[in-house]
């Protein structure tokens, strides 16, 4: 009987290990979520953007929001991930470490193979970073925003 | 109505979009609030200055001479930008996001530039490095109000008449 219940803990234990291993690299990660959004210079505005809507029209100056696309997923420290822009350009976003209770990231936004801007960020937790970027088809259509947020 | 109250509905007072009874409070504050008055007036003017840019392109006139006004606004705003390859031909939207309350750096690079901007402020994003490509035009925006840093790319395919 004795016998039987150290088993039952060593199989026990030996299984925590396993999930333990398991998430190591997930423990981590830090998230990252990338939000684009198409400002216009009329129409509704997106429910979710609403408590951002004032820092975003102060910026770009256009009043309605919309989200086009949202991306969340953890990302390792040290190792790439490439979120897609609508528009064909993606985003590179390398967490690089942390520096004065800050996530230090590399950020190039690239058009095919041509990197238009490489960026060294420091965002704080629920700090975000933005980037405009230019319509494709003139002003009419307004400009797409990337939202940058990485939470640890 | 506190200061806090009104900014939260301050744009929409500015899009007509608050029901009649909210639209005299927020008039009301604004109209013994100096700060409240004038982030209602800068609003006003960049949504203006945006349909008015918008317009003028969509009809196709040469907005060479929206740089001039763009400068003095920033002048006149007290920002401490830093001015560099100031384009020729100003991007339309880049023209509206100068409007914006905020410092702009622009950047035209024939060649790829590293710029180092730091700002160390709470809660917000730092950009500590700047690497922007041949023939992209880059700005950036920081509002001061809220903190918030924008990156703003322009890249108008290769032939960028550099
Ligand atoms: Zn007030």
């Amino acid at each position: 009987m004795k016998h039987q219940a150290a088993r039952v803990v060593l199989i026990g234990l030996s299984a925590a290990t396993v999930v333990l291993l398991a998430m190591a690299p997930v423990a981590h990660a830090l998230s990252v979520q990338v939000t684009t959004v198409q400002a216009s210079l009329e129409g509704p505005s997106d429910a979710q953007l609403l408590p951002f809507r004032p820092r975003l029209r102060r910026l770009v100056g256009y009043r309605a929001f919309r989200v086009i696309r949202v991306e969340s997923r953890p990302c390792i420290w040290r190792t790439q991930e490439a979120f897609v822009i609508p528009g064909g350009r993606l985003l590179h976003v390398l967490p690089k470490g942390m520096r004065e209770q800050a996530v230090v990231m590399q950020v190039q936004l690239l058009e095919g193979l041509r990197s238009l801007v490489d960026t060294d960020v420091r965002l704080q937790n629920r700090g975000v970073m933005l980037f405009g970027v230019d319509p494709e088809r003139g002003p009419a259509d307004g400009v797409l925003i990337i939202m940058l947020k990485a939470e640890e | 109505m506190t200061c806090a109250e009104a900014e939260q509905l301050l744009d929409s007072f500015v899009d007509a979009e608050l029901p009649g009874s909210m639209l005299l409070e927020v008039a009301r504050h604004a109209g013994s609030c100096p700060a409240c008055d004038q982030a209602v007036r800068e609003m006003t003017t960049l949504r203006e200055s945006v349909e008015r840019v918008v317009r003028r392109q969509v009809e196709g006139v040469d907005l060479s001479g929206v740089w001039p006004a763009v400068e003095r606004r920033i002048g006149r705003s007290g920002t401490r930008g830093v001015w560099r390859h100031v384009p020729r031909q100003l991007p339309v939207w880049g023209a509206v996001a100068a409007l914006a309350a905020g410092a702009l750096l622009w950047l035209r690079t024939p060649q790829p530039e590293t710029v180092r901007v730091t700002h160390a402020r709470p809660n917000q994003a730092v950009i500590e490095r700047l690497v922007s490509s041949e023939g992209a035009r880059v700005g950036i925006m920081k509002d001061r109000k809220y903190g918030t840093t924008l990156i703003m790319v322009s890249a108008p395919g290769e032939d960028t008449g550099q």
